[in-house]
């Protein structure tokens, strides 16, 4: 496993962190460390542990044992200390409806003690920065899917956190809205350089924006690294070959080698890259989707 | 330091300020129905305990509709905890449990002052003479707080939305009936009359009944009723400090 250990001040290291509901361990001695800067993809089906995670580094439900530090401090010990340097976007919505975007954004603020002379000058910029500033006055009940979710993002980044954590940002949401979310996520990471962890099931997601990622099955992390490291490690190139009950693959290091590999078969087969979805079913036996 | 109070504050009364005329409207009407129902109806020729009915009946209005007001923040805490999720904005915000607990308490101290003053509106319409005196504004104000608290501690203590309804109809409205609200407690069977004075609301009335009509309010009453505003309180803080998303 790559520890990440650059030059790069650590904000978020976990070690060890468990939590069962009843029989069922929904994360088990989960650790890994965030830098500033990071962009880490929680990465895992549906089920595996992700959000019960998010949920236990940001106060939402308690851990069972382990350890969660920002920046060298204990998050028990310093919980009102730590949660002033993270932002979070929940999976599910929790802006309140009945409220316009700007009194949810102004809401914020006042929970996060930012100085009231500040406070809407930032909040008209976070309010264009996602794009919905001619709407400021208007219920946010009244918004698209879209416009909800920006708003969750730029209210999570209102009081400048160091680390946001992004639980599925994009889940439920057309290709077209996701693509743009993608861009809105990229440009925090680069122009704010706020350190992200953000959980998907979406493998291009994961491969497309994110320079490191855990790859979590079954409540444990079963490998972490950067895609591209994890893709070359299995073979750049992946030939399939497609029998009546099941798709064989093989594995090659150029496509020079596949395409060698197919001559010699008589079956329909397939070259194509490699994805971190074949990494997955390497690491776990199934499928990401599946 | 006050951030968690100030911020749970303004999203209460900025939602209050959209829906203001429809919540006083509600909270008017069912008073104001009383009143008519027993207040005409027996208000004149009935007395109770040497007083007017009518003058007998308003203070139990004021304990009954504020304590309404007050202990209903739960069902919208719970609207906010269970459908919306915004709750969890508040878990994690770097505040503490106790100013979220003072901030939602404030709001429902807000609510039920504001029925009570209906009420006394309502009084100088039905011309009933009251007289005011401070122990009414600490008895209010600790009545108000008591059942905002236990609101807050209720709609945190439940595991599920429906719950809340149970417990409605099976502790706050018996409650409401026979606490001292529209007769005096005297006049319950003595094991009801046991009961019902291990509940805030049959102190809270007869002290606010006494302030009002020129009685003399029981010492003891008043600080049965901060014991209970210390209790209650604890009690929506603990149950704040243990909710998990």
């Amino acid at each position: 496993m790559n520890d990440n250990s650059n030059n790069h001040k650590s904000v978020l290291k976990v070690r060890d962190l468990y939590k069962r509901f009843n029989d069922n361990v929904a994360v088990d001695r989960v650790s890994f460390n965030i830098n500033e800067g990071d962009f880490v993809a929680l990465l895992g089906p549906n089920g595996a542990g992700k959000t019960t995670t998010i949920k236990m580094l940001t106060g939402l439900i308690k851990s069972m044992s382990g350890d969660i530090h920002y920046y060298g401090e204990s998050f028990f010990d310093n919980m009102k200390k730590s949660k002033s340097v993270i932002g979070v976007v929940p999976q599910q919505s929790n802006l309140d409806r009945d409220l316009t975007a700007y009194e949810n954004l102004m809401m914020h603020a006042i929970l996060h003690g930012m100085p009231k002379s500040s406070r809407k000058e930032k909040i008209d910029a976070a309010l264009e920065f996602a794009g919905i500033l001619e709407q400021k006055n208007n219920e946010v009940r009244t918004f698209s899917g879209g416009m909800q979710r920006r708003l969750v993002i730029v209210r999570a980044l209102l009081h400048e956190p160091k680390i946001l954590f992004l639980d599925e940002p994009t889940v439920g949401l057309d290709p077209r809205i996701r693509h743009e979310l993608w861009k809105l996520i990229i440009k925090i990471n680069q122009l704010k350089k706020t350190s992200i962890l953000m959980t998907t099931h979406y493998i291009e997601e994961a491969d497309k924006l994110c320079d490191r990622v855990l790859i979590i099955n079954s409540a444990r992390i079963v490998a972490e690294d950067s895609p591209e490291t994890l893709k070359n490690e299995l073979g750049r190139y992946v030939l399939e070959t497609f029998n009546e009950e099941s798709i064989d693959k093989l594995f090659f290091a150029t496509r020079e080698e596949a395409v060698k590999s197919m001559k010699d078969s008589e079956c329909a087969c397939k070259i194509r890259e490699v994805s971190l979805d074949d990494v997955f079913l390497d690491l776990t036996g199934r499928s990401i989707d599946a | 330091m006050l951030n968690g109070f100030k911020g749970v504050l303004y999203r209460e009364l900025s939602l209050y300020k959209r829906k203001a005329r429809k919540q006083i409207l509600a909270a008017s009407i069912s008073p104001l129905l009383f009143l008519i129902a027993f207040g005409w109806s027996f208000g004149e020729e009935m007395s109770v305990g040497g007083l007017p009915y009518i003058t007998f009946l308003i203070p139990g209005l004021i304990t009954m509709s504020s304590l309404n007001q007050s202990y209903g923040i739960s069902q919208e805490l719970n609207i906010s905890r269970f459908y919306f999720h915004v709750f969890d904005e508040y878990l994690i915000a770097p505040i503490s449990p106790l100013e979220i607990v003072f901030g939602e308490a404030l709001y429902g101290m807000f609510k039920g002052l504001l029925s009570t003053g209906l009420i006394l509106i309502y009084s100088q319409l039905f011309s009933v003479k009251l007289t005011f005196s401070p122990i009414f504004f600490v008895a209010i104000t600790l009545h108000t707080f008591i059942f905002s608290s236990l609101g807050i501690a209720m709609a945190m203590l439940i595991k599920e939305h429906r719950s809340q309804a149970t417990l409605t109809t099976f502790v706050i409205t018996p409650m409401i009936f026979l606490c001292g609200t529209f007769f005096p407690v005297e006049r319950l069977p003595a094991v009801f009359n046991t009961a019902v004075h291990a509940l805030p609301l049959t102190y809270s009335t007869k002290v606010i009944r006494a302030s009002l009509t020129g009685g003399a309010y029981v010492p003891l009453h008043m600080m049965l009723l901060a014991g209970y505003a210390v209790m209650f309180f604890g009690l929506a803080l603990y149950a704040v400090r243990r909710v998990e998303a």
